[in-house]
């Protein structure tokens, strides 16, 4: 490939790649992102390949591996077009129907549709199932129509005008007022204006300059910046190219986790094949403006991810956010101005840059504009990961989109913005979701996790847990955060074993402001989030742990013991055989009983009781009544 | 450089740009809390004990100081009830941590901590980063860091020393041990090498001392130098902190060793002795066995300005209950040295005094004959003897650490043949002392050809004449004094140093040296330059001169004895007065 020289000559590509492909051409597309690979698309691709081969259809289908369109839970996911037939959870042995079916005679398989589960009907195509329905899907939208490691798909839809816009029609002063007016405030945490940055970064006087993609995403359970630079990587490097020229940068950095091998791939490809193109590299386009990438993989540590942390591991030390009271965007990379961003926040560059600033502001809030993905997970019926206006209120998402709590239960709260954001009740489930207003609840955006819970989650449980992962996952640089954090894990790893003292409580706060305050790094600074905002919202809960050593939600172990109604047992023995310690005892006909000195607790017996008898109870916080004295426990069948 | 205007604590103070916060604290004398900033080396901002209040256009917050650069108009309290709240309970929460460390004891008293209301560990180390830090920044090695994240976080060397990988780049210098505020440091655990130790020379290896150090306390000139084959500088070209904080600027890498030339009439050599060294003696145990010493190791353990402080110790730190002294350790042994030191029976009684006065152990003398030939010496054996001190006559055969008895269990044992009752004996002791020999120095070969005198047969220098002249050496001008000569003690010592003195004064008042009327000259223009003369002189009056390639007659030192007159094989050389032609002409005016 020659490369391409100017604006004219970028188009006029464009237009061959376009007059190339018939729309009316039957294409299957099926992700081949890393959710869907798990659960066996690989399988399936190559099934598929098989079977056209085997049936002498492959001048008549075109096959794409593409990236992830969200719906990781139903994968492998397939979409069939031009009629955007969606199949969910496909497996090889469905491949020769899907052929002799749905390409051959163009019919719909019902049994790979989506189903309603209220109402019970079949979803046919992509746009109409609630989960996508109810998205506004700008950066992963497209994801199900790009070959991750092709350019030309990535041209197809339009891909580098922007940044051919940027080069040839724009000012970098020009771009920096579009991308400051249209508001794109970071999305990587810190929501922090992406032009403000850039603006300081272009002014400081001193070369060289660097620009930087934070995708080290080491949240757990986040998977939004995977899913855009694996899908569509070239999207990303348009942003960045934009954002160097902006800025005046002339050589980047991509920091991509090692954890995320496809990613890097893909990257790696998307860079080679920019650079033959001539989107990257000496006078791109032709406009005169060189810059460069260089791909870092990260040793994938959650701290490595702030902005300090992520420069020193790139200068090739260890990432460790480092005392500087000068910002990274002065003094970054060896001290020389670097601007980071998220993956997320460049690409959205490119959107503003093709459709103006008005179009973006007109997404949103007012402080928050355009969409944001969030990894939605946890007790809601659709995770995965989903695109939303900003200002979309939690009960949308996961009810409209999420497609509510599974199993009749109750909605309990919500965890956003990863390991040290904030837990929200239901009183705020009509909160608009923005930067402002999660920041107000006590929580914050953080870079998109979404964490569902329901009436079965013990907060206190939640909270040990996130600050038992930060314990790991702080770098244990400074005092606040590091004897913080394993303070707070003791404190409540005694609630909620029971132990809990009178002043817990006091003493939790006491240390969540100590670190909120004196914590070196963002990462202590909001540390504490995940305790501080359950004792706000779940006060009584921490209360009842301590004061009445009761589990309100009848999970932490220690405060709950097991107890087989007598009323209720059928004498089925099906508890009985399955108790790993032989802590039952009874007999045919004989109502059975838990010795709770040998009970340890593991929860077996309840799950094997059958839920119509539902005879063995979780009991918390009062004590177990007495066992039936032995010649009472003849069953009398009929007679209940 | 434009001056910064700052308040700190209500008061003013100009700064230079780049200052920290705490450096103008500092100057005001305001004391703020730090543990893990150290002048040398670039803030960590890790223990944020040192953090203040700031006022910054118009914003409170709160920075820590050690790294906060100083800014117009800032005001900043260090001392606000939000600052001394956080510092409390970091005080708290480290005093959790390492409830035994001294530098956090005393923080907790400061802030009024008593008891942590958190689980109580025992660690040393406060993760504070002096360590690595000086390793990384001012050695320059990075032989140690911090592994493990968050809770887990230690110092160790890279992969633990568990990885077959010998990276070997601890210097094992010692600066993270010197610069830990806790001494959470054991080199050899951290660094995972052994540790050489620089043995301190004045106190003969019983102590270790720096790179950097005063040889002894009354070292002329009493200054501290640079040992440049252990200075880290000298080895990496880092470092350099003493350069950093000597204010009066004194320290100087570029010094080289000095040549420096005097010219003079006469020479005193005085150069000493050597202490006889034990280890040859296998049967001893020197070097082999603890708590087996020699007299010159036990001298500086004895001196209250020592190493142990005047305080008698065995290797494990304890005190021992009985100690035997062994005289003419490699002194009247036709193995070493034939002659007696003359010294030892003396000192050896005088450490027996020093024992007895410092401790209550037992004191045993190993003797062979007691010489206490001097003045007053005599009675200070008898004292000895009345303070208790143990003489038993006899040459012990091995000093062993294998008991053969319950009693000798875990005792140092010499066996020896008691000459006075004719037995065999075995004395179980703690500690042993080897009164060793006065021996030459091992480099009185070169000193005696540098200035031309001669040795005995024992390896000390030659006097003239043992009665008559018994300080000045065949060489005219150089002359001996002390134990060069031969073992003495300081009276005998400072006589013949007196003496040699004298002798020297002599020859400077009379401002003029007579020579001989007799001396030889040599005929340059016969001389060969074979130095044939130069080497039949036993007075070194002949130079050869590498010019012209001939020899000179020196008639200051030329005694005119005639010895190269006959050895010079051209017949180059005439004494004066005693030409050939003189000769021959007398010996015409006899026979005529
Ligand atoms: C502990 C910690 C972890 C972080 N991890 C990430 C991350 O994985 N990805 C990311 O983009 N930003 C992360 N950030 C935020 C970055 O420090 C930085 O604010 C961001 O990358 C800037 O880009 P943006 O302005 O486009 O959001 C993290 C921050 C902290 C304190
Ligand atoms: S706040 Fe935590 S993660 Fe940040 S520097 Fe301190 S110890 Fe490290
Ligand atoms: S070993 Fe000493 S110097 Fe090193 S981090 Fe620990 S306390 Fe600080
Ligand atoms: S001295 Fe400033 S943070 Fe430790």
């Amino acid at each position: 490939m020659a490369r391409i020289n100017s604006n004219t000559e970028l188009e006029e590509l464009r237009q061959e790649i376009l007059s190339k492909r018939d729309q009316n051409k039957p294409r299957i597309a099926v992700c081949a992102g890393t959710g869907c690979l798990a659960s066996g698309a690989a399988k399936v691709i190559a099934a598929l390949k098989e079977e056209i081969k085997k049936q002498g259809l492959n001048a008549d289908v075109d096959i794409k591996e593409t990236g992830c369109p969200g719906f990781c839970e139903r994968g492998p996911i397939m979409v069939i077009y031009p009629e955007e037939i969606c199949y969910l959870q496909v497996k090889p042995d469905d491949i020769p129907e899907i052929i002799s079916e749905t390409i051959k005679e163009r019919k719909v398989i019902d049994r790979l549709l989506y189903t309603d589960p209220t109402t019970g009907e079949k979803v046919t195509h992509e746009s109409e199932i609630p989960f996508y329905k109810n998205q506004k899907r700008l950066l992963i939208g497209t994801n199900i129509n790009i070959d991750p490691k092709s350019i030309e798909d990535y041209l197809a839809i339009g891909g580098y005008r922007a940044l051919a816009k940027a080069l040839f029609d724009m000012t970098p002063e020009q771009v920096l007022e579009e991308v400051k007016r249209a508001n794109l405030r970071g999305r990587g945490g810190g929501g922090f204006p992406a032009a403000k940055k850039w603006e300081t970064t272009r002014n400081v006087p001193r070369e060289p300059k660097y620009v930087i993609v934070n995708a080290d995403e080491g949240d757990p359970g986040a998977f939004m910046d995977r899913a855009v630079l694996e899908g569509n990587p070239h999207s990303v490097l348009e942003g960045l190219v934009i954002s160097a020229y902006t800025i005046g940068s002339h050589e980047g950095f991509i920091y991509v986790r090692q954890e995320y091998p496809l990613a890097v791939e893909n990257v790696d490809i998307a860079i080679k094949q920019a650079e033959e193109y001539g989107f990257l590299g000496q006078n791109i386009l032709g406009s005169g403006f060189d810059f460069i990438v260089n791909v870092h993989r990260g040793a994938g540590a959650f701290v490595s991810g702030e902005s300090s942390a992520l420069m020193t591991a790139i200068e090739g030390k260890v990432g460790e956010p480092r005392p500087k009271y000068i910002r990274t965007a002065v003094s970054g990379i060896w001290e020389r101005p670097s601007n980071l961003n998220n993956v997320e926040t460049l690409a959205n560059v490119p959107l503003i840059i093709n459709n103006g600033a008005e179009w973006f502001t007109s997404i949103g809030t007012e402080g928050s504009k355009g969409t944001k993905i969030f990894s939605l997970v946890g007790k809601v019926n659709n995770t995965g990961l989903v695109e939303v206006p900003m200002g979309m209120s939690l009960r949308e998402i996961i009810y409209n989109i999420g497609g509510g709590i599974p199993g009749d239960k109750k909605f309990k709260a919500v965890q956003t913005g990863g390991p040290s954001g904030g837990v929200i009740p239901e009183q705020y489930l009509d909160t608009p979701v923005d930067f402002d207003e999660l920041t107000k609840l006590g929580s914050m955006m953080g870079s998109g996790g979404m964490i569902v819970m329901d009436e079965d989650t013990c907060v206190v449980d939640v909270a040990r847990y996130f600050v038992d992962f930060l314990c790991d996952e702080s770098c244990g640089k400074c005092i606040p955060c590091r004897e913080g954090l394993k303070h707070m894990r003791e404190v409540l790893n005694n609630i909620v074993e029971g132990k809990g003292n009178e002043g817990d409580i006091e003493l939790l706060e006491e240390l969540s402001r100590l670190m909120t305050k004196a914590s070196l790094c963002a990462l202590g600074t909001s540390a504490a989030n995940p305790v501080s905002t359950t004792i706000r919202y779940f006060g009584d809960e921490y209360q009842a742990h301590i004061k009445e050593s009761k589990c309100p939600a009848l999970v932490c172990k220690e405060l709950v013991s097991y107890y087989i109604e007598p009323s209720k047992c059928q004498a089925c023995m099906i508890c009985l055989r399955n108790c790993p310690v032989e802590a039952i005892s009874g007999g045919k006909n004989q109502i059975h009983v838990i010795d709770q000195a040998k009970c340890i607790k593991c929860g077996v017996c309840f799950d094997a009781c059958p839920t119509r008898f539902g005879a063995v109870i979780k009991i918390s916080g009062e004590p177990v009544p007495a066992s039936l004295p032995e010649k009472e426990r003849s069953l009398v069948r009929g007679k209940k | 450089m434009d001056e910064i205007t700052l308040q700190i604590d209500g008061r003013e103070v100009k700064a230079e740009e780049g200052k920290t916060i705490l450096d103008m604290a500092k100057s005001l004398g305001i004391d703020i809390p730090t543990l893990c900033y150290h002048p040398a080396l670039s803030p960590f901002g890790a223990c944020r004990l040192c953090s203040v209040e700031i006022i910054s256009r118009g914003r409170s917050r709160i920075v820590t100081s050690c790294n906060y650069p100083v800014e117009e108009g800032l005001v900043v309290n260090t001392k606000s009830p939000d600052v001394i709240e956080l510092r409390k309970m970091l005080v708290e929460l480290m005093l959790a941590r390492c409830p035994n460390v001294k530098i956090i004891q005393d923080l907790a008293k400061e802030y009024g901590v008593e008891k942590p209301r958190f689980k109580l560990e025992d660690e040393k180390c406060i993760l504070c980063g002096l360590c690595t830090r000086i390793c990384d920044e001012r050695i320059g090695v990075s032989a140690i860091n911090f592994i493990g994240r968050g809770v887990d976080r230690k110092v160790e060397t890279p992969f633990q020393g568990t990885l077959d990988i010998d990276l070997d780049v601890c210097l094992c210098c010692g600066a993270c041990a010197s610069v830990c505020p806790t001494d959470a440091i054991e080199l050899e655990d951290t660094t995972n090498k052994k540790p050489i130790p620089i043995l301190s020379e004045y106190n003969v290896g019983l102590e270790s001392r720096a790179p950097v150090y005063i040889p002894f306390p009354q070292a002329v000139p009493n200054v501290p130098v640079i040992d440049r084959e252990k200075c880290v500088h000298f080895v990496t070209g880092e470092c350099k902190i003493c350069e950093e904080f000597c204010e009066p600027n004194a320290i100087d890498f570029e010094q080289e060793d000095e040549i420096i030339e005097v010219e003079v009439g006469n020479i005193i050599v005085a150069t000493g002795f050597n202490a006889f060294d034990p280890s040859p003696i296998y049967q001893y145990g020197y070097g082999r066995l603890d708590n087996v010493v020699t007299s010159l190791e036990f001298e500086r353990m004895v001196n209250s300005a020592g190493p142990t402080e005047g305080e008698i110790l065995l290797k494990d730190g304890s005190h021992p209950k009985s100690i035997a002294i062994i005289h003419c350790v490699g002194s009247r042994d036709e193995k070493y040295h034939e002659y007696c030191s003359r010294v030892c029976c003396m000192y050896s009684m005088k450490l027996a005094h020093l024992i007895k006065e410092h401790s209550e152990a037992e004191v045993y003398e190993l003797y062979i004959d007691i010489r206490s030939f001097g003045k007053g010496f005599e009675e200070f054996y008898n004292r000895v003897l009345d303070e208790g001190t143990i003489f038993i006559r006899g040459r012990p055969a091995e000093i062993t650490d294998i008991a053969e008895t319950p009693e000798e269990e875990g005792k140092l044992i010499v066996q020896f043949e008691d000459t006075l009752i004719g037995r065999q004996r075995r004395l179980p002791v703690d500690m042993i002392i080897l009164s060793v020999a006065l021996e030459a120095q091992p480099d009185a070969e070169a000193v005696a050809r540098l200035f031309n005198i001669s040795r005995s047969a024992d390896g000390f220098f030659l006097e003239k004449h043992p009665k008559l002249d018994p300080v000045a050496t065949m060489t005219d001008g150089i002359f001996v004094a002390g134990c060069c000569q031969g073992p003495k003690d300081i009276p005998d010592t400072v006589a013949q140093a007196s003496a040699a003195a004298a002798e020297v004064l002599a020859m400077i008042s009379k401002g003029r040296v007579e020579v001989e009327a007799a001396t030889a000259v040599i005929n340059e223009k016969i001389c060969s330059g074979c130095q044939i003369c130069k080497l039949v002189c036993s007075f070194s009056a002949v130079d050869y001169d590498e010019e012209k390639k001939v020899c000179r007659v020196n008639e200051a030192l030329c005694k005119g004895c005639g010895a190269c007159v006959g050895g010079c094989p051209s017949d180059a050389i005439n004494l004066k007065h005693y030409t050939n032609e003189q000769i021959v002409a007398q010996m015409e005016g006899m026979l005529v």
